[in-house]
């Protein structure tokens, strides 16, 4: 590996970016109005429980935990959902492509902010009953509420979870529908005519000479749209999921503090994405080296 | 003939029967299906608030507390249930209870003519008066809420609150803009890039308190507005109960004492921070 030297266009840069971050920060001190109040921030993250004796998390933290969750769960189901709408785009049959066409420009030209008003006040107000989700949850006992609290949520608000779950669910899959179709369609039509030649039926040559080839155009941006998911999880805010960007917004409404909080949620957003984003990368470079 | 006669009678009384009996069942079928019978049955309510200081707000640990809580309180315990709190977005709140994903609206909602076509509205728990604060830099020697009726004057609130209807009524003139709650509103108005917050007391009262080398308080009371639980249409069980509730309580002067804590006295505060 060669060495990396730092040039002269290189420090001109680094300067410029400097003096530009020192001048922001002296306008947000000085010349801007704000009453900074660092010092309650930890307690918004994690919180000494005087009943039980433990640190606990607090709002913050909670929040986060109400975003990763929506976030796996909104990858699981969305990616189920854009791969059987995946392979109905590249079917043979009319009325599958017809299906998964009409969903997927529906979904892609509308606002993601009007679909979830849409989906979580009217729509999923049919889907949730025929579901029998509330019902469901009612008769949970106490050591079932304790399992979907850890992984979905707060019974209470568990009703509400589910109807933004299938809203973001729903939207992201209509991006990797488009995915896993240009990865099947990248794949040459020479292989599905050799596979054909020999004697595979429609879901064999899918199956064992299709899919495995597409996996690879399609992982990479796959990883991307997950990390689109996460970010996309904060518009479910405005139907009041507890996650993160609810939660800031409430704690703003009560302190004031906005900037702080604002801050922090900044930075834990990127304690989730950064992550991803450096693994899809790695997945990238690892994808590109077994196809050579 | 006399066949004929006797086999319309029978059908007559037939239908008759029928229509008492179908009348009873739907007196029935409307308490069965009424909200308040709904509550009694799961042993829960759900209420839907919104975050609005001091009406109902989070503390350090993340409990809710303030007025609309305290209230909410009472009624399930008064009603042996349980209570959930719903925290909605201020715009989501209606929707919400329309479509069933709330029993009642405990938020400090102004039951106004155009509201009152969507939800029914109680009888007031509590009375709402508007007022300003404004930037002391921005808003140099303007003291009277007519000053603000000019021309390049700006004058912020919460989007879809009453104060929206206030300010176009007394401040033609002035431009308005709305945010999605009080933390970006305060920091608009803080930062200079507004003459005046006009919303519901004390919301003016305390900022100009907390910030008083920025701010200043417009004592004058704009409008004021009745505050009411939100409940759906169609309902009569339901309001009427809650109307009962809220007559009880105010006669019992709970509620001008709970009140008083919340909007007259700020030992609460250092619940907040």
């Amino acid at each position: 590996m060669k060495k990396k030297k730092i040039n002269r266009t290189d420090l001109v840069v680094l300067t410029c970016v400097s003096i530009l971050l020192i001048y922001v920060i002296y306008r947000l001190t000085i010349g801007f109005s704000y009453r900074w109040n660092w010092s309650v921030m930890p307690q918004y993250l994690f919180r000494f429980d005087a009943e039980s004796g433990k640190w606990v998390p607090n709002m913050l933290i909670n929040g986060l935990l109400a975003t990763i969750r929506i976030s796996i769960w909104g990858t699981i189901l969305a990616t189920v959902i854009g791969v059987v709408m995946g392979l109905c785009r590249t079917s043979q049959s009319l009325f599958l492509r017809l299906i998964s066409r009409t969903y997927v420009e529906l979904i892609r030209n509308i606002p993601p902010l009007v679909i979830i008003f849409l989906f979580y006040f009217f729509i999923s107000d049919q889907i949730m009953p025929l579901l029998g989700i509330d019902y469901l949850i009612e008769s949970l006992s106490g050591e079932m509420e304790g399992v979907l609290r850890f992984f979905f949520a707060d019974p209470v608000y568990a009703s509400n979870f589910f109807s933004a779950l299938i809203t973001l669910a729903t939207f992201e899959g209509a991006y990797i529908t488009e995915i896993v179709r240009a990865g099947i369609q990248a794949i040459e039509r020479g292989q599905w005519e050799a596979s054909y030649a020999l004697g595979m039926s429609q879901w064999q040559q899918m199956r064992h000479i299709i899919l495995p080839q597409a996996t690879t155009q399609i992982l990479p941006p796959l990883g991307g749209q997950f990390i689109s998911l996460v970010k996309d999880s904060a518009i479910v805010s405005v139907i009041s999921i507890q996650e993160l960007t609810f939660m800031g917004t409430e704690l703003m409404s009560g302190t004031y503090l906005t900037i702080e909080i604002w801050t922090i949620v900044t930075a834990l957003y990127l304690m989730i994405t950064l992550p991803c984003s450096l693994l899809v990368e790695r997945l990238e470079i690892y994808m590109s080296r077994s196809r050579a | 003939m006399k066949n004929l006669f006797r086999i319309l009678l029978v059908i007559t009384l037939i239908f008759c029967f029928t229509g008492v009996a179908a009348a009873g069942e739907i007196q029935k079928k409307l308490i069965r299906e009424s909200t308040i019978e709904k509550i009694i049955k799961s042993g829960k309510i759900r209420v839907g608030m919104s975050t609005f200081v001091p009406w109902a707000m989070q503390d350090k640990t993340g409990k809710w507390i303030g007025f609309e809580i305290d209230v909410a309180t009472q009624l399930a315990k008064d009603m042996g249930v349980k209570l959930e709190l719903m925290p909605t977005k201020w715009d989501g709140l209606i929707p919400s209870l329309i479509t069933g994903k709330l029993d009642v609206i405990i938020a400090g909602m102004a039951g106004t003519p155009q509201r009152a076509l969507k939800i029914n509205f109680t009888i007031p728990y509590d009375y709402s008066v508007e007022n300003m604060v404004a930037n002391k830099e921005v808003a140099a020697g303007f003291t009277k809420p007519e000053d603000f009726n000019k021309k390049g004057v700006t004058v912020i609130t919460r989007l879809g609150v009453t104060a929206n209807n206030t300010i176009d009524t007394l401040m033609p003139l002035a431009t308005k803009r709305e945010f999605p709650d009080e933390g970006s509103l305060v920091q608009e108005l803080i930062n200079g890039k507004a003459h005046a917050i006009l919303i519901s007391s004390p919301l003016p009262a305390f900022t100009a308190l907390k910030y008083p080398d920025k701010l200043f308080f417009i004592p004058t009371p704009l409008k004021s507005y009745p505050i009411s639980f939100g409940v759906r249409k169609g309902d009569a069980d339901t309001l009427a109960y809650f109307n009962n509730w809220i007559t009880v309580k105010r006669n019992q002067g709970w509620l001008k004492d709970t009140a008083t804590y919340w909007f007259q006295s700020q030992k609460w505060k250092s619940k907040i921070q």
